[in-house]
């Protein structure tokens, strides 16, 4: 897989406030790359600068097969957070616009133009003025303008903000081909539950700064310990008596037991006392979700996994 | 540039597009006609109300003189004898509207007075328009008295003091008499006035710009625009988009107005509209609209919607109307102080040049270079600073920036 975007030492204040603190990663062709991170953590302000939007301080943002430090506008596509449409213009115009702007020929714009349609079930929708569709048909719409030009590379600035599950799923499925097709997709968002599915690798940054890197499923080896939840009247004390545990949370009516790194699962569940009181009990690994929240809250929970691990 | 072409054409299609824009584009010229004949219906009708009957009584068989002097001074009277007294006369007047009675004898000779009684709705001035008819009686006088035609003439040429010709100050004067009565004006204000129209309504079309350019942002797309192309790219189709859109207003009005103006008037507009002045009229119009439509579209971009424009935005929006101040002072004097002071404020001076060109026989051409420069360089500084607001102001959605906000884009 060949890099389709190479993110170099970026670096980026406003005022005194560093917002982007040395930042590097790639974008491969065929993959999707997420980029996680809390509010205000300097996603949207990365992508900004990828964009050309904003110019960086400091570092380099090199496209391949364009050497000559331009942006290739024409082959990425876009969709950023804040985002809408003109309102009082019909579907298929502002497509063809946006397409246009891009230099991709007309009439192929046209004909996937009403392919996406018809796929986002919007089919006969092209005449209708914008302001007449709804929130989610706007969204697709937007979608649609983003990829209308067969872009090399793809970023979606929170793509799944706003829609409802049923739209979700068709974004998700889109965005997956699309990949498998060749296209280097760069993908923020908050929702890990999707990223986790979808991502093949991820970027997570915090305060400007990168917190994790790496390919998807070594990332969650890395750092996603195990944890046991057990509901069930115990004493927090015995519980931390057991073997390779990291620490105990207690809330309503049941344990969450933090694990150390690289446990034998089943090995550890035989350890566990016959008197325990166990009315539910469940083993699985931290979640995406739990390591951004544990980042973003500051509980600094994988480093404590690392250290003591060491 | 072929991105802003693009951004053009779409500005452009998308109004067309619009019925609000076809309907005001057709509504305006429609105006201008409906505001005109307004003015004649009203003027109309109180002249032909004017008309008033006149019935002499007449002794010294002056009728025919005073019909003469009536017609030749093209009085609104019609004139007919009567042989009613005056006590007749007043009963009469009672009932009738836009009558005199006028009773011309040896009497009122030697009073001096002649005697008027006049219905209650008379024409208000119709006692100064009557005074015309002393000079024929006092003609009839005079030869009553024995004067012979010659000594009538002298007495009635009356004594006059002049400047000498050759005096300086009269032959300035005389100068500005035959300007004024020379065909030359017509030539110089019908295309002034055409430049003057397309400028003002290329300008007030590129206030929409202003709209144009808070309704990306209203509507969220910029960053999307922006994935394609630069803010410049942006702003300079902006800004060529709703010049064509002014172009095409104009022509639109004029193509309406005009023959309307030709047949009213009866004024052969084109044979004066195409004269080599004009070139010069429509490069200040094109000047005037690139300054106003890149302030209008750098503020445009620091506002969320038209409607909460603050103060700072407001006053902008007002800039176009500022050469109306001028208009009276420059109108009074063309080479006075206020039109010079008009001609080098960057915002005034395309109106004010217009106006002063179009009065003026001898153009000064020394302050028409300094003040076409002055508007250069001023276009070319508010299309830098206007890139500097949009490029920023175009993204921050939300809020409206503060001047002092907008000056820290500039420094930037």
């Amino acid at each position: 897989m060949s890099a389709i975007l190479k993110v170099e030492n970026l670096n980026k204040a406003f005022k005194d406030k560093l917002v982007i603190d040395n930042i590097s990663f790639e974008v491969n062709q065929g993959e999707i790359m997420a980029i996680l991170g809390p509010n205000g953590a300097g996603k949207s302000t990365t992508i900004r600068n990828i964009m050309g939007i904003l110019y960086p301080d400091e570092g380099k943002i090199t496209f391949s097969n364009y050497s000559d430090n331009t942006i290739p506008r024409h082959k990425i596509g876009y969709l950023p957070e804040e985002r809408g449409l003109y309102k009082n213009v019909n579907v298929m115009d502002i497509l063809l616009y946006l397409a246009e702007l891009k230099d991709y020929p007309l009439d192929r714009a046209k004909q996937r133009a009403l392919h996406y349609l018809k796929k986002f079930d919007l089919e006969g929708k092209e005449k209708v003025s914008i302001d007449e569709l709804s929130k989610g048909m706007g969204q697709k719409v937007q979608f649609i303008a983003s990829v209308i030009h067969e872009p090399e590379l793809l970023i979606l600035d929170e793509p799944f903000s706003g829609l409802d599950p049923v739209s979700q799923e068709l974004f998700k499925q889109e965005i997956r081909q699309l990949a498998d097709n060749g296209t280097a997709i760069l993908l923020s968002s908050h929702q890990m539950n999707l990223v986790e599915e979808m991502a093949d690798r991820l970027f997570m940054i915090h305060r400007g700064q990168k917190v994790i890197y790496g390919d998807m499923d070594a990332v969650k080896t890395k750092f996603a310990n195990f944890k046991c939840t057990i509901h069930g009247d115990n004493q927090i004390k015995e519980l931390e008596q057991l073997p390779n545990v990291q620490r105990v949370e207690q809330a309503n009516g049941h344990h969450i037991i933090y694990l150390q790194k690289d446990i034998q699962p089943v090995w550890w569940l035989k350890q566990l006392p016959d008197q325990l009181d166990v009315r539910e009990l469940r083993l699985d690994r931290i979640s995406l979700h739990e390591i951004f929240i544990d980042i973003a809250t500051d509980k600094k929970l994988m480093q404590e996994a690392g250290a003591s691990y060491a | 540039m072929r991105n802003s072409m693009k951004v053009a054409k779409w500005e452009i299609k998308r109004n067309l597009k619009n019925k609000t824009f076809i309907i005001g584009m057709v509504l305006t010229p429609l105006f201008i006609i409906g505001f005109m004949f307004l003015g004649e219906l009203f003027g109309g009708d109180d002249e032909e109300a004017e008309t008033t009957t006149v019935f002499i009584h007449d002794q010294l068989n002056l009728f025919s003189e005073i019909a003469a002097t009536v017609e030749s001074n093209n009085l609104p009277w019609q004139v007919q004898q009567t042989d009613l007294t005056k006590e007749e006369a007043k009963k009469e007047i009672k009932d009738t509207e836009h009558t005199a009675y006028l009773f011309i004898d040896e009497e009122s000779l030697k009073e001096g007075i002649i005697p008027t009684y006049t219905s209650e709705e008379v024409d208000s001035s119709f006692i100064n328009q009557a005074q015309i008819l002393t000079a024929p009686i006092q003609a009839w006088q005079m030869k009553e008295l024995g004067l012979s035609d010659e000594q009538l003439a002298i007495v009635s040429r009356g004594i006059q003091v002049k400047e000498a010709a050759d005096s300086p100050a009269a032959a300035e004067k005389t100068e500005e008499a035959t300007e004024e009565s020379a065909d030359a004006p017509l030539e110089r204000i019908v295309p002034g006035a055409f430049a003057g129209f397309i400028m003002l309504s290329i300008v007030f079309t590129g206030m929409a710009i202003f709209q144009s350019a808070s309704q990306e942002k209203k509507d969220k797309i910029a960053e999307i625009i922006l994935s394609s192309l630069t803010p410049n790219d942006l702003m300079q189709g902006k800004i060529i988009g709703y010049f064509v859109l002014g172009i095409l207003q104009s022509f639109v009005s004029l193509a309406i107005v005009l023959p309307v103006l030709s047949w009213r008037l009866e004024i052969a507009f084109l044979d004066y509209l195409f004269v080599p002045e004009l070139a010069l009229y429509i490069l200040i119009a094109i000047l005037g609209y690139l300054m106003f439509a890149s302030i209008f579209v750098g503020v445009g971009a620091t506002m969320t919607d038209v409607s909460s424009a603050g103060n700072f935005q407001g006053m902008v929006m007002m800039l176009p109307f500022l050469p109306f101040i001028f208009i009276a002072p420059v109108l009074n004097d063309p080479n006075g102080f206020m039109a010079q002071l008009g001609t080098y404020i960057p915002f005034t001076s395309p109106g004010v040049l217009l106006l002063r060109l179009s009065n003026l026989e001898e153009w000064p051409w020394i302050e028409i270079i300094i003040s076409l420069v002055i508007l250069v360089i001023s276009i070319w500084i508010f299309v830098k600073l206007a890139g500097k607001i949009f490029k920023v102001g175009i993204l921050m959605y939300g809020k409206n920036a503060t001047p002092a906000e907008i000056w820290k884009w500039i420094r930037m």
